[in-house]
């Protein structure tokens, strides 16, 4: 948690923060016109931005990713789920970069081995699915729209930018923002790693939480599991109070997992 | 291209308070999310249209009109889809069409729909700056009301290089059409490049500028845009705290509702 804070008093970062913002909003203003879900989402090739940003930028990119989602919502329909989807893009541009420093080892994310490549798709699979969860899990439980419906619509989005459009923009711009020493890790030195043992549990956390979260929001929302511990009445259409009661603590853990890391 | 909705008219909900403007968005949300039925949306739906037609806001909502449309649409068929219950009226595989789902999904295609009409009518007769003015009042530290006003701000700037590339990428003979739809979208990868570095360019000289202006130096910085509180101000959030509480109680006595009435 301390390098999203700690970011705020680096003005070189605010900066980034800026850009990453508006980079991501840019492209996906023009974008609003090819809606998926009308109104919820869009086909987003501007998914790539938040993540090339993450491995670049690391914590600006992810209030980059939270604030340009936001400028993009303004062009689209505003909604109380849009509050979550603040937070939902946070994760986003937060992820893949603190799984990076996990799993990726000191390697480079544009290194082309077939190990390397696995690891960027873990870094963004686990992103993608958290930001899914959790404007899934909220959008339901406002009684907007159905988990199974936006949730794997997001996944699939995201997904799509992260693989088809990122590797080339980062495989370009990765080198030239390293030699110019603008990568995170050159502008705040100070912020240090934890342990690996407590990232490790915190990633195994965020894959536990993330995972449980998308198998029960899919489930319950779509009528197929109906928990025998809930009463009767709660388990009904739209199903916002199961989908609340049993995905949000899921939600809940992969999020202390995020914070451990 | 014109992506700003912000309309300059003067009309009295433009010189509202910024904190009153934001307040007023969060209130629309509150009422809108107690309310099923189709029926009890009107109220709402009413204020929201006659404050259209006061702020001159129509040709926003005329430049989105199509979306407005999709969106009652899809959002109706999608919870026939999942919005199983009530007696049958005509079997059609997938979707589960009885009188519930149709007022569920009808009224829930409405609710977005007012849900987006609140958003058109806020940026239609709100500035950035009084946004992130409004943010600050209601406790958002500085430094993020500030990224966030850089951002909305350098969104046109980064549109008007990417289309300037565009154009000078097909004066070299680049067809950005060719292929199928993920082929499209990665011929503009060589798009993004030049945008991204020309930005990150910016964003060193930006910083400087920023600290030799004392950016950073208090917590609580000075403004030279004053933004007093009128009479209109407190009128307006009565009017608000009101309709909140209408909405509130339709909600309450089940008047709401698309069940049977209480």
């Amino acid at each position: 948690m301390s390098d999203l804070r700690l970011m705020w008093r680096n003005t070189r970062m605010v900066v980034l923060c800026a850009i990453s913002a508006a980079l991501y909003a840019a492209v996906l203003v023009p974008f609003k016109v090819v809606p998926l879900i009308p109104g919820v989402t869009e086909l987003r090739p501007a998914n790539a931005i938040p993540v090339v940003c993450s491995f670049l930028f690391g914590p600006a990119a992810a209030w980059g990713s939270a604030i340009g989602n936001m400028i993009g919502d303004f062009f689209g329909g505003v909604s109380p789920g849009d509050i979550f989807g603040f937070f939902a893009n946070l994760a986003y541009g937060w992820i893949p970069y603190k799984v990076w420093e996990l799993i990726g080892r000191g390697q480079s994310p544009i290194s082309r081995s077939p190990l390397g490549i696995l690891k960027y798709v873990i870094a963004c699979l686990a992103a993608s699915v958290l930001c899914a969860d959790l404007v899934g899990w909220a959008d339901n439980v406002l009684v907007i729209r159905p988990f199974a419906m936006l949730g794997n619509v997001i996944i699939f989005n995201n997904m799509v930018s992260a693989l088809v459009l990122s590797p080339f923009i980062l495989a370009a711009v990765y080198p030239r923002v390293k030699k110019g020493r603008m990568l995170y890790t050159d502008v705040m030195p100070e912020v240090k790693l934890k342990p690996v043992g407590i990232r490790a549990s915190g990633f195994a956390l965020l894959i536990a939480g993330e995972g449980g979260a998308w198998i029960f929001g899919n489930l319950l929302s779509t009528g197929y599991w109906a928990p025998k511990f809930l009463p009767a009445w709660m388990i009904v259409a739209p199903y916002d109070k199961p989908v609340l009661i049993i995905v949000g603590p899921f939600i809940l853990l992969a999020f202390a997992g995020l914070f451990m890391m | 291209m014109p992506i700003y909705l912000y309309i300059d008219r003067g009309t009295f909900v433009h010189r509202l308070h910024p904190t009153v403007k934001v307040f007023a968005l969060f209130i629309m949300f509150w009422s809108v999310y107690w309310v099923d039925n189709p029926l009890a949306l009107a109220p709402v739906g009413l204020v929201m249209l006659w404050i259209a037609q006061l702020t001159d806001s129509w040709p926003n909502f005329y430049r989105l009109r199509w979306f407005f449309a999709i969106l009652v649409f899809s959002t109706t068929i999608a919870w026939m889809v999942f919005y199983r219950r009530g007696a049958v009226l005509v079997n059609v595989p997938i979707f589960h069409v009885s009188r519930l789902s149709l007022i569920f999904g009808i009224g829930r295609g409405i609710k977005l729909a007012e849900l987006l009409a609140a958003s058109v009518l806020f940026l239609s007769t709100t500035k950035i700056e009084e946004f992130t003015y409004g943010l600050q009042r209601m406790r958002v530290p500085y430094r993020v009301g500030f990224a966030i006003s850089l951002s909305f701000r350098l969104v046109p700037l980064f549109i008007d290089s990417a289309v300037t590339i565009v154009d000078a990428q097909r004066l070299r003979g680049y067809d950005f059409n060719q292929g199928g739809p993920l082929e499209r979208v990665r011929r503009y990868v060589p798009v993004v490049i030049p945008v991204f570095m020309g930005a990150l360019r910016k964003a060193n000289n930006m910083a400087m500028a920023l600290e030799a202006r004392g950016f950073g130096f208090s917590h609580e910085p000075t403004t030279f845009i004053d933004y007093p509180v009128t009479v209109a101000d407190i009128l307006a959030f009565a009017f608000l705290i009101a309709l909140g509480t209408l909405s509130f109680m339709l909600y309450w006595t089940g008047l709401g509702g698309i069940g049977p009435l209480k």
